[in-house]
């Protein structure tokens, strides 16, 4: 039993990631006064791309075609990782947040390297920002994770999802204001976002994501496209998890399991408006305005692990 | 049995170097000590993997042609260095059979084969020494065999300047190290290492920290830890490329190996400032390496800075451990210690694999300088595949075993918040920040070695008309990654037997089940990632190779791609503080102020510890020197003044005291 739900909802992640896409997509119209695409685009564009014909540049390596394949596998890999529907997962005993942070870290190498593979300078454009952004997230997204994984006394998200799940949302740790505050601001750099990257901007002034995957198309790109939606979801998922567990099915009960879901999805959803709002809200920052938003994220993550041991 | 081959093994390597002189003359028998080389390695792994996995113990005691007393003993801890030379030996040895003859005249490859088997032994010396005599004597030889290799690739006066500051550091440390030894002596009948360990127990606390400072700064240079690692990038670099290999895997290990045994063998822990010692050498380590590392566009010195960093994290393994072991957590320090012996075997297993590949790049393209490379994979396809598996390793990726020995290393720092004591409960899951940045900025650093060297154009002619390698320096490459993946997807097969080793170090019983619990999810975890790679690869794609869009030009060109600076510029801007570039433009201008006629551009890295640390040091000792340059006079009547007073002040001295 408690593995069928563990593998419906690492495939529910995969599943449902290019639906998120397409609901902050239409949120933002809305925002913007749009009418705005169709929640389902997402999905015809993916469909759309595997069917069409892979552009190889001719400068480019065997690692051009396989960079997207091992950056999906090792993204929908992480999925397993985190609890949706019930406070466990596939990986949820035995995996932990280090392998999860790192297991991300492998889709972004490949993902660099495949960029410069491409032999054009936006490649490399665009695998140097990313680089600059990686390398100053990893630290604060870390301290973040383990500040709530000391709370808890496990390093397994499962765990610090039932601990806190156990909880009354008033019992909470102020720890977890300052975790949150800093594992928002690193979703927002590690998925791309405004205002430290645009997703929809392919200005080579501000680009970073989209510069790495301009030399790919067709089945390459939905691969791509689809594990950032993955990754998207799964950091929106884990955000929810770890501070807004309360609705998953913390019994077998049938009640537990219907209620489990329409709670995922009202806690989506509120992610994904929030998304919508700051993204049509504010605008991109500098390039070199990025170490300061992730300075002050690593400052909130060193409170939060300080605060553990300062509150006990 | 095994002490035969024990006995054997060390003869060998005693040998080889005679037979390469025997057989230099006759063209049939030149590859003879090579393979003679190898095979003893591998009788070497076999004794290290028994003594290692087993526990077993050899001796051997020569106490009777030596002045000293000179005894050799393995147990589990040399057991497990000794491994690690041979393990990584090996290899090195094949590449270098295809290696040397390509790149060296006979008379040089005679000297490379005389010296490398002599390197080989004094650094086996140093780890299966069990006599303080013995210790030295390798010690010492290490770093002459070394600089000597260091010579075989030429002798100009900037790489004989290197290699003076390179021994002048070593002989500091080398003092360091004497002096550590000697410190025991007040306590010690003899300089053997079970007495030295049974000293210990009567010695007064100062004694004891006099000592771990000691060795802490004598093995440190050796290990080259910031502030002690200027000679590491000018030294390594400059070696030919397997001497280069071993000198960044295995000579450094034997520092760790020396530190690791004075600090938990014979001391067993000490006060927690000790570990917060280690702890701070190991982050500003770590930090300064990968940095300076960023900035390097030749490929060895990249990868000599990438060892300081290294070094950096099993300083910070080290640190937890002190750490842990002081504020009564003996079972995770254990974890902490196991975690920095893996790392140092890991580092020796992807760094020589690196270093090899640089060797290998080098042999292809005439040049070290990654600028000048640019779509090497496509052109040599195994040494572009298992140098892929070297970066993924270092930047400890999942699924290779640079993640483990980290993932341990992160577990250790985030038990610490379970102590009691306050400063550790917040210091030590902060160094998990730490280690994560330095991971941060090691994955900039791999990928732009790698994509700037082996992906995109081809950014000169030589790199287009690289071809692949020998076979022997392929195999040699691939043996090396494949030990990679295997610790890093089964890390059982190292994890316990250095538990055992860590406990029996640590006189612990049994390790927490979660430190060691990565060994269990990771094969599922690569099952999971092999699946789905397989299925998705297994899906049917139409691909058309195209030119890549040109934005309208006519084409694109190996110069329109970032380069290496380029790539690493946004780091560097956000960390500019830490290089401190003395840049200065000059502009000719011929008659009007707008054309300029020529613009001359000059950015010096100077490392800040040049400056206001070694420069005032060589500065005092030189005008030292100066004045006591005025005793010399030269004059034949004052000299035989100075042995008159010498013999009257000796004299008056022996009637008084």
């Amino acid at each position: 039993m408690n593995l069928a739900i563990n593998l419906i909802q690492a495939l529910l992640l995969i599943a449902i990631a290019p639906l998120v896409s397409g609901v902050i997509a239409r949120m933002k119209a809305r925002i913007q006064n749009r009418h705005g695409a169709s929640l389902w685009r997402p999905y015809a564009d993916l469909l759309k791309l595997f069917r069409k014909q892979d552009l190889i540049p001719n400068t480019a390596s065997v690692l051009f075609r396989f960079a997207p394949t091992i950056l999906f596998a090792a993204t929908a890999a992480a999925a397993a990782f985190v609890p949706m529907l019930h406070p466990a997962a596939l990986f949820g005993v035995s995996g932990d947040i280090i392998l999860l942070v790192y297991l991300l870290a492998i889709g972004r190498f490949f993902l660099m390297l495949g960029a410069m593979d491409g032999g054009s300078s936006f490649g490399g454009l665009g695998a140097s920002r990313e680089a600059l952004v990686s390398a100053l997230a990893e630290a604060p997204l870390l301290l973040a994770l383990i500040s709530v994984a000391i709370l808890s006394h496990t390093v397994s998200l499962s765990g610090i999802v039932l601990t806190t799940v156990q909880q009354g949302p008033l019992h909470l740790s102020a720890v977890y204001a300052f975790a949150l505050g800093a594992l928002v601001l690193i979703a927002i750099a590690e998925t791309g976002r405004i205002p430290v990257d645009n997703p929809s901007t392919h200005l080579e002034l501000t680009m970073i994501h989209e510069a790495m995957v301009l030399e790919y198309s067709g089945p390459s790109l939905a691969l791509i496209e689809w594990a950032s939606a993955i990754k998207l979801t799964l950091i929106m998922a884990m955000l929810a998890g770890i501070f807004a567990p309360w609705g998953m099915a913390t019994s077998a009960s049938i009640a537990a399991l219907l209620l489990a879901p329409l709670a995922l999805i009202f806690k989506l959803t509120v992610l994904a408006v929030s998304i919508a709002v700051i993204e049509s809200s504010i605008a991109k920052l500098r390039i070199y305005l990025i170490p300061d938003f992730l300075g002050m994220a690593s400052a909130l993550a060193i409170l939060a692990v300080a605060f553990t041991a300062l509150m006990r | 049995m095994m002490q035969i081959a024990f006995n054997s093994f060390l003869a060998a390597l005693l040998m080889i170097p005679a037979i390469t002189l025997l057989c230099r003359r006759d063209s049939r028998v030149r590859a003879l000590p090579s393979w003679l080389l190898l095979l003893t390695l591998l009788a070497g792994t076999i004794v290290a993997g028994f003594s290692f996995w087993r526990g077993g113990r050899l001796a051997l005691d020569l106490s009777w042609v030596t002045p000293f007393p000179f005894a050799l003993t393995v147990d589990r801890l040399s057991a497990f260095f000794l491994l690690l030379i041979c393990v990584v030996g090996a290899p090195v040895v094949l590449f270098s059979t295809a290696y040397v003859e390509r790149h060296y005249s006979p008379t040089k490859a005679d000297w490379l084969w005389v010296l490398l088997p002599l390197f080989l032994l004094s650094m086996v010396l140093v780890v299966i020494a069990s006599t303080a005599f013995a210790f030295l004597f390798g010690w010492e030889l290490m770093t002459l065999f070394s600089a000597a290799l260091i010579l075989i690739d030429g002798d100009s006066e900037r790489r004989r300047h290197n290699i003076f500051i390179y021994l002048m550091m070593m002989h500091a440390s080398a003092a360091a190290v004497i002096a550590s030894f000697f410190l025991f002596l007040p306590n010690a009948s003899t300089l053997d290492f079970t007495s030295m360990r049974a000293a210990v127990a009567a010695m007064p606390m100062g004694l004891r920290s006099a000592i771990f400072l000691m060795s802490f700064v004598g093995f440190g240079t050796k290990a080259g830890i910031v502030p002690f690692h200027l000679w590491l990038p000018k030294a390594h670099p400059i070696a030919p490329s397997p001497v280069s290999a071993l000198m960044s895997a295995v000579m450094l290990k034997t520092a760790i190996y020396g530190f690791v045994r004075f600090t938990f063998d014979f001391l067993g822990g000490g006060p927690a400032w000790w570990g917060y010692l280690v702890l701070l050498a190991g982050a500003v380590t770590g930090l300064l390496g990968i940095l300076y590392a960023l900035t390097e566009h030749d490929m060895k010195r990249l990868l000599a800075y990438s060892s300081v960093e290294n070094i950096g994290i099993i300083y910070l393994g080290l640190g937890a451990a002190l750490v842990l072991m002081a504020n009564n957590s003996p079972a995770w320090a254990t974890a902490a210690l196991v975690a920095a012996l893996l790392h140092a075997l890991n580092h020796s297993l992807f760094k020589s694999l690196l270093f090899l590949g640089a060797g290998a790049i080098s042999e292809a393209t005439h040049t070290v300088d990654i600028e000048f490379m640019g779509g090497l994979l496509k052109r040599m396809k195994i040494t572009g595949i298992v140098f892929l598996i070297g970066c993924c390793s270092i930047i400890g990726l999942p699924l290779l075993n640079g993640f483990v020995s980290e993932w341990v290393i992160l577990r250790a720092f985030i038990a610490g918040s379970e102590l009691t004591s306050l400063s550790c409960a917040i210091l030590l899951p902060l160094m998990a920040g730490v280690l994560a940045l330095i991971g941060g900025i090691a994955v900039a650093v791999f990928a732009k070695l790698y994509g700037v060297a082996f992906l995109g154009r081809p950014r000169s002619l030589q790199a287009e008309e690289a071809t692949e390698v020998a076979t022997a320096m392929q195999v040699a490459m691939a043996l090396l990654a494949a030990s990679c993946v295997i610790i890093g997807i089964l890390p059982g097969i190292v994890l316990n037997p250095l538990t055992a080793l860590a406990s029996d170090l640590m006189h612990t019983a049994a390790l927490p089940e979660a430190a060691l619990s990565i060994a269990h999810t990771l094969p599922w975890v690569a099952v999971c990632i092999a699946v789905l790679i397989i299925v998705i690869a297994g899906f049917r794609r139409i691909t058309r190779i195209t030119a890549t869009w040109a934005c309208g030009l006519p084409a694109l060109n190996g110069r329109m791609q970032y380069s290496s600076a380029a790539f690493s510029k946004p780091l560097r801007t956000v960390f500019s503080r830490v290089y401190e570039a003395d840049r200065t433009v000059d502009v000719h201008y011929a008659q009007q102020p707008y054309f300029a006629k020529s613009i001359t551009y000059r950015s010096v890295r100077t490392t800040s510890f040049e400056k206001s640390l070694y420069r005032p040091a060589v500065d005092m000792i030189v005008s030292l020197a100066t004045r006591l340059r005025k005793l010399q006079t030269g004059n034949m009547q004052v000299y035989l003044l100075y042995i008159f007073l010498a013999l009257v002040a000796l004299l008056l001295w022996m009637r008084f005291a």
